[in-house]
């Protein structure tokens, strides 16, 4: 044989033998009608798959990978990271191995893989298109890495895993997040949102309760207070975490815990994050004069 | 790691592929030589009249007879005997060996781009996953894989990393590229090659 052929067999193999790896932790989620989607097992007892393919709350199983079928339960969804997480019975099936997203840049070649019937696993084969930090998706989540590559989600890929050359899981692969793009959700945002909702089936989001809009100070007021502008309260409900800090209508927060407040992403990023319970410092201006308020952040209330 | 290259496998494979003309009209699809040098696998869907032209991989232009046609299987039987004892025969493989990940390629003529070579991965062989509907057609086996295919690449070969065959390029459904497999090939040969 050639030594192109030679190396390309031994590629060949290598990739057959990363899909064997992480596909021997994976199950075919049933929470849909018609096509299954793909649930990795993440810590034993526990799947993780995306949240938008589980469409029902009970009567959900899954189908491990020597085709027995088992019953699993919601333990909780979080839209804002398209991530759902199920409960199966301990020692079902092998646990899947972690790898860190971090190594991953744009070239290095990857695995999409999928389980959706009692056969063996599925796989999509690409490379990593871009990389890159933190990030907000459209559903509001915060997700702590942005990994994207030019793989093609295919029905019933949704839930699975990125996987290296080597085997490793780099996070749950996302059709919903930034269609049509392959969008991975990273290990360390899995980690974070699964403990969540192992304790309490939801993601707890930070919340102030007003209405705010920037502003921009007028060139007196710039030079006075040596500031450009702020966030102003436009309103303010009763018994909310705002009203509790005293705040009032007309103010304009300026600062949190000393940091300019620039726009409204910055106070999203805050509130994304795991804050409920936390005192901020507010620097405000209110009637024109600098002043403070400490800020108890609440937990945003839920949706039924 | 050292560098892998298709262009081997992808030589081995072109060599035995041509392009199946219908009315001397447009690029056709493709086929390629099995059994016998003079013998060409290709799609029924490709070739709906019993004479078809056939461009060899050298480029010389010969006409051929559709002698076997399978509109069930999607398979046909060109017979060109003017294609020359010079052309290399595909050579088989078997999907039914092959694991999920393993690497494919495949040889057609995607929108008429002549011997146009694609690579991706194997995915299963067998009837298609419930759920994604091929109007009935989906409990035939299927050699099932993520590889682009595009109109023109029907009736060429999909093989694995050695360029050995093991399916022909049919249809796409849902984005996943559908061969029919090489067993059924051999099936509508009985008795030719």
């Amino acid at each position: 044989m050639s030594g192109d052929l030679k190396s390309l067999t031994t590629l060949s193999e290598q990739l057959a033998d990363a899909v064997a790896a992480a596909g021997a932790a994976l199950v075919a989620v049933h929470a849909r009608p018609r096509l299954p989607s793909t649930g990795i097992h993440w810590r034993d007892g526990v799947v993780v798959t995306t949240e938008g393919t589980v469409r029902r709350d009970d009567d959900i199983t899954v189908t491990l990978p020597n085709g027995k079928r088992i019953p699993a339960t919601l333990a909780g969804r979080d839209r804002g990271t398209d991530l759902a997480v199920l409960r199966i019975a301990p020692g079902s099936l092998p646990v899947a191995s972690l790898g860190d997203p971090g190594t991953l840049r744009p070239g290095h070649l990857v695995l999409a893989l999928a389980r959706l019937d009692d056969g063996g696993p599925r796989a999509a084969f690409g490379a990593v298109s871009a990389t890159g930090g933190k990030w907000r998706s459209w559903k509001g989540g915060e997700i702590d890495r942005w990994l994207q590559s030019d793989l093609d989600i295919y029905p019933g890929f949704g839930g699975g895993p990125l996987v290296d050359t080597s085997g490793l899981v780099h996070g749950v692969n996302s059709g919903g997040l930034s269609r049509p793009l392959a969008t991975t959700i990273p290990v360390a945002t899995v980690n974070r949102v699964l403990t969540q909702l192992l304790e309490r089936g939801y993601v707890a989001r930070g919340w102030i309760g007003a209405a705010m809009q920037p502003v921009r100070f007028d060139l007196a007021a710039r030079r006075q207070l040596n500031l450009e502008g702020g966030l102003l309260l436009l309103s303010l409900e009763p018994d909310t975490p705002a009203a509790k800090a005293g705040l009032l209508l007309g103010d304009v927060i300026v600062a949190i815990d000393g940091k300019k407040l620039e726009g409204f992403d910055q106070l999203l990023d805050l509130l994304g994050g795991e804050v409920v319970g936390k005192t901020v410092r507010l620097d405000l201006v209110r009637g024109g004069r600098p002043q403070t308020a400490d800020l108890v952040i609440g937990e945003r209330p839920r949706r039924p | 790691m050292s560098v892998a290259f298709l262009s081997t496998a992808a030589d081995l494979l072109r060599a035995s592929v041509v392009q199946i003309i219908e009315g001397g009209r447009g690029s056709g699809g493709a086929g390629f030589a099995w059994g016998r040098p003079d013998l060409f696998v290709t799609s029924a869907h490709v070739v709906s009249r019993k004479r078809v032209t056939v461009v060899t991989p050298d480029r010389r232009t010969v006409s051929g007879a559709v002698i076997r046609r399978d509109t069930d299987r999607d398979l046909a039987i060109v017979h060109a005997a003017g294609a020359g004892d010079e052309l290399p025969v595909a050579r088989p493989g078997d999907p039914n060996t092959m694991r999920p990940g393993s690497l494919v390629v495949a040889v057609g003529h995607p929108f008429g781009m002549v011997d146009a070579v694609s690579a991706g991965v194997f995915q299963a062989v067998g009837p298609l996953p419930r759920g994604l509907g091929l109007n009935g057609k989906g409990s035939l086996p299927w050699v099932q894989a993520d590889v682009r295919l595009a109109p023109g690449n029907s009736g060429g070969p999909l093989a694995d990393a050695e360029g050995r065959v093991i399916g022909v390029a049919a249809m796409v459904v849902s984005g996943l590229a559908l061969a029919v497999p090489v067993a059924d090939v051999e099936l509508l040969f009985s008795g030719l090659a």
